[in-house]
């Protein structure tokens, strides 16, 4: 078939040696799988039928763009008269894409409508009870590494926003950036449908201005480190000051309340365990998911066994799910604080650069446990271009005018600006504002997150 | 007399006002009224009334319960019953079955007609009148019922299959129990107790569940013979043949009356064979429930009676037409899962018949980002303000090089607490956003111009948002040299010259909505 004005824009494509286009049919129920190295762009648009990309449905003869991404289109039904087809130009062998009808989104499915049933039976008491209101679903997904838990938290999310839900999205895992930057933990209503395009599939917050889908509006709270044992005190700390702010919000915000919290953990086992009861007791967890591990939902039974009112329950993890490595975390770490401060293909932004006078700021540093007995502790960073130059300095809520480094531990974060160079001769510091205006004269955080313009 | 058509009177409108509280498939309802009915043959007409009645004019859903009703009272009762609506007895299955949903088909076509069929009533007549019958099953062939499902016969066995068998033979002892108490009635039926502990407990090979079933088929025939006992010594009523025209040419079932196989046809928990060859024993065999993982805990019309309470309470609330498809679909999750959470998590084959919510009741899709809204008025009126919506953000990235209006810094803990999704959203905050927009507009186009101060001699200038240069031009009405189509920027003294577009304001202030009120104080502080 041909599609109008298609054959035009091919030609763009041929620059970066277009091989011409692929039309892909996939069957009701079935995956297209792909991995999209980066630096490589696919281009591709859904000519008939319905696709979905981890639940969020794709626009028809809209074309789409994704880059350095290991995703699936997912087509759940198929109508009497359409075929589910997707047209993509194949420019580059670097990508590997094929068909798998070995689904497990039936399950995942069946996780929404156990989620979704759980809210409507909430939203309905809470109208019918104004005075005894009850607080929706709070999800958690545990697994193991590389077992697809924040697609499913994707997935959730986003046929929540389908069934005209809010849910909290919760991310804990410091390694990614969930509406900001990597080392942070964040809390997001999901109030509009999420942007496939963007760099980790979530999309832009009200940070980024006007945009082509609505902006989300997270809470930040900064860890610092992408690893959560490198400061294990500070990391559950942060998450139960986020879990504070996210119940004060489900108590004011009678959407959130309904919609309930779903919360993305990094890779957690039994081991981790007080790690897990930190999470289910700060976020009043009612309901944990455990991913394609049996023996973690039995352990974890057993473990919980005197919360009666804590349902634990295991979906299998895909077939589908591909190691990532070290370098492509890497990459799509950078891709995310990229986009924070240029945006991308379809929504550029100008970042400011200007120069601050190290004199006129404070800078903290957080300990790493093993330096110091305590952990829970920030001290003033002396600064020098070695531990500054290109790296994420995070500018926290609170004002300069307070002098110790304790309080930085009940505060969040303004937003992250990026250093380029740090004069030390001058005592000048040259960065990268995510737009013009002032630099906040606010306390700032050093953080372990590098970043090479 | 008088004073007899006096309690007839009375005893009718309780009878009619129980009748109109079978609202559900409730089994005492029924049996209390099966039992006046039988008391009272007298009124048999007025009591066929009331029911007649209440199949007509119920709604869809509870014809079928008043049906049952008719159908227990004819069975247990028989005469003058079966005789008096007899004739009538085809109009009314046709429409029960006729304004009945799919389930409600399948039940009176494999199950009530089926009974209906083999049931015969004291002195070896049909229940109902063999014309009357053979319509029914003319009218049911063409219709295409009853549907054939292969997996309804041969149930596998499992504690549960026979759980569900022992609790129909513990309910049915029970109440024979109340009705007429027997010490050998009581030993079975505390066996059975027994037996059911014994199931729950633990898990059986196949071949002791084999044993366990054969057991149960003991119990069950006994049960056929004692019932035989008590019903052959009682009087048989005169039947009049008239109204059993085709009664020597029935089919050559079982000589006696059998009501505990016949509660079990009735409640579909037995199915029968639907042609046994003539003289041979009918084929009995268990018929697995429709939904599965739903274990019948206790009174089965408590929790048909609760159902029908929450479905009352929860029909007070309003809702659009999409949310009441996703309230319908989500009921039936919620039933599932009550039971066996993971059970559903592994097993539920979601259909698209199921997921109307998420596809088809939103079939109207934004073809350029392929978000889905609903056809219900509610449904047009977002998807209005969200093309208007694209159309504006269309219109601003395009005619802008840069994008850096109204962009924010993340919220502090409080403001985020507090702050509204819908601010950020297409729908609710347009209202308000347009005419906060207009009144900006109009504003602006009377004094869009920001006279540069009396002491300041450089005319060129720079939008403090969009960073854009700004030339000032002299106008010759007011006098002055003036930055057009630009503001002053809000806190800032007359000699100030920090101006912006009037563009730039307003988008930032939209934007901003409520939380610009806190941190617009915070940013002048910066």
């Amino acid at each position: 078939m041909s599609i109008p004005g298609f054959g035009a824009e091919a030609q763009v494509y041929s620059e970066t040696g277009s091989k011409g286009l692929v039309e892909v049919a996939i069957p009701e129920g079935s995956e297209w799988r792909i991995e999209v190295p980066h630096k490589t762009i696919l281009k591709f648009k859904v000519t008939e039928g319905v696709a979905e990309i981890f639940g969020t449905e794709l626009p028809i003869n809209v074309e789409l763009q994704i880059s350095g991404t290991k995703t699936m289109v997912y087509a759940p039904i198929i109508y009497e008269t359409f075929k589910n087809k997707t047209v993509m130009s194949n420019e580059s062998e670097e990508i590997v894409e094929y068909l798998s009808n070995d689904s497990v989104m039936a399950n995942y499915i069946n996780l929404h409508l156990v989620v979704e049933a759980m809210r409507q039976q909430v939203s309905d008491n809470n109208i019918l009870n104004p005075t005894e209101l009850q607080s929706g679903p709070r999800v958690l997904i545990v697994g193991n590494g590389n077992s697809g838990k924040t697609s499913l938290a994707k997935l959730l999310s986003a046929y929540a926003i389908k069934s005209d839900s809010t849910p909290v999205l919760v991310n804990l895992n410091p390694r990614d950036g969930v509406f900001s930057l990597p080392g942070s933990l964040t809390a997001t209503p999901i109030s509009d449908s999420l942007d496939v395009e963007s760099a980790n599939g979530w999309g832009f917050t009200t940070t980024s201005g006007s945009l082509f889908h609505n902006p989300k509006q997270p809470i930040v709270k900064n860890y610092g480190f992408v690893d959560v044992n490198e400061n294990l005190d500070l990391y559950k700390y942060q998450v139960s000051k986020l879990g504070v702010t996210v119940l004060s919000r489900l108590e004011e915000d009678i959407a959130c309340r309904n919609g309930g919290v779903i919360i993305d953990t990094p890779a957690l086992g039994i081991k981790d365990f007080t790690v897990i009861e930190n999470i289910v007791s700060d976020f009043e967890v009612n309901l944990i998911v455990v991913l394609g591990n049996e023996r973690l939902m039995i352990d974890l039974k057993k473990r919980f066994k005197h919360k009666s009112a804590l349902q634990i329950v295991k979906v299998p993890k895909s077939e589908g799910l591909v190691e990532v490595d070290e370098a492509f975390i890497r990459r799509t770490q950078e891709e995310s604080i990229k986009e924070y401060f240029n945006g991308n293909y379809k929504t550029r932004l100008s970042p400011f650069k200007t120069d601050i006078d190290v004199n006129d700021h404070t800078i903290y540093k957080c300990v790493l446990s093993s330096d110091v007995n305590s952990a829970l502790s920030f001290l003033p960073a002396e600064p020098s271009s070695s531990n500054l130059d290109n790296s994420i300095l995070a500018i926290t809520q609170l004002p300069s005018t307070h002098k110790s480094g304790r309080e930085l531990l009940n505060t969040s974060i303004l937003g992250y600006v990026h250093v380029s160079k740090f004069d030390d001769a001058k005592g000048k510091i040259k960065v990268l504002l995510p737009f013009p205006g002032g630099f906040p004269r606010n306390m700032l955080i050093s953080t372990n997150i590098g970043f090479n313009e | 007399m008088d004073l007899g058509s006096d309690n007839a009177s009375t005893l009718l409108e309780d009878y009619a006002q129980s009748v109109s509280e079978l609202t559900f498939n409730s089994r005492p309802i029924i049996d209390n009224l099966t039992t006046i009915a039988q008391e009272n043959p007298a009124n048999a007409d007025g009591i066929l009334n009331i029911i007649t009645n209440r199949i007509y004019k119920a709604i869809p859903d509870q014809k079928l319960y008043a049906l049952y009703l008719l159908d227990s009272i004819c069975k247990t009762a028989g005469n003058p019953y079966n005789i008096l609506v007899g004739d009538d007895i085809f109009k009314l299955f046709s429409h029960v079955f006729q304004l009945g949903n799919e389930t409600i088909r399948n039940t009176l076509s494999s199950k009530l007609f089926e009974s209906w069929k083999v049931t015969k009533v004291r002195g070896n007549f049909p229940l109902f009148p063999r014309e009357q019958l053979d319509k029914i099953k003319t009218f049911l062939d063409k219709a295409g019922y009853p549907k054939k499902n292969g997996n309804g016969n041969s149930p596998d066995l499992s504690n549960m299959t026979l759980i569900e068998d022992t609790n129909s033979l513990i309910a049915v002892f029970q109440s024979r129990l109340q009705s007429h108490p027997d010490a050998k009635l009581s030993d079975r039926f505390n066996a059975l107790q027994e037996l059911k502990k014994l199931l729950l407990s633990q898990q059986m090979k196949p071949a002791e569940l084999k044993a366990v079933q054969a057991q149960l088929n003991t119990i069950k025939e006994q049960d056929n013979n004692h019932n035989s006992n008590i019903n052959t010594p009682m009087p048989t009523p005169a039947t009049t043949p008239a109204a059993t025209p085709g009664a020597s040419r029935v089919e050559p079932v079982k000589n006696e009356a059998d009501t505990l196989f016949q509660a079990l046809l009735l409640y579909g928990l037995v199915k029968v064979d639907q042609d046994p060859i003539p003289g041979s024993k009918p084929d009995y065999s268990i018929v697995l429930p429709k939904i599965k993982y739903q274990i019948p805990k206790g009174d089965l019309s408590n929790s048909a009676l609760q159902d029908i309470l929450t479905a009352n309470l929860h029909s007070s609330i309003h809702r659009s037409e999409y949310e009441k498809i996703k309230f319908g679909e989500l009921q039936v999750v919620s039933k599932q899962i009550a039971s066996d959470l993971q059970g559903f998590l592994n097993n539920n084959k979601p259909r698209i018949s199921d997921l109307n919510f998420l596809y088809d009741a939103k079939s109207s899709k934004c073809a350029l980002c392929g978000k889905r809204f609903s056809t219900d008025t509610d449904g047009a009126t977002k998807k209005r303000l969200h093309l208007d919506w694209h159309f504006r953000i269309n219109k601003k990235l395009s005619s802008s090089t840069s994008n850096v209006q109204s962009r924010n810094w993340y919220l502090d803990d409080y403001d985020w607490v507090n702050f509204k999704d819908d601010a950020l959203l297409e729908f609710s905050t347009s209202e308000t956003g347009e005419t906060k927009d207009a009144g900006i507009v109009a504003k602006t186009n009377k004094v869009a111009f920001v006279a540069v101060p009396a002491n300041d001699s450089n005319m060129n200038n720079r939008c403090i948002i969009c960073r854009e240069s700004v030339k000032a031009t002299y106008n010759d009405e007011l006098g002055e040299w003036c930055w057009f189509n630009c503001v002053r920027a809000p806190g800032e003294g007359k000699n100030s010259r920090k101006i912006m577009h009037a563009s730039c304001a307003v988008e930032s202030s939209k934007k901003r909505g409520a939380e610009d009120e806190v941190n617009g104080l915070k940013k002048q502080k910066v």
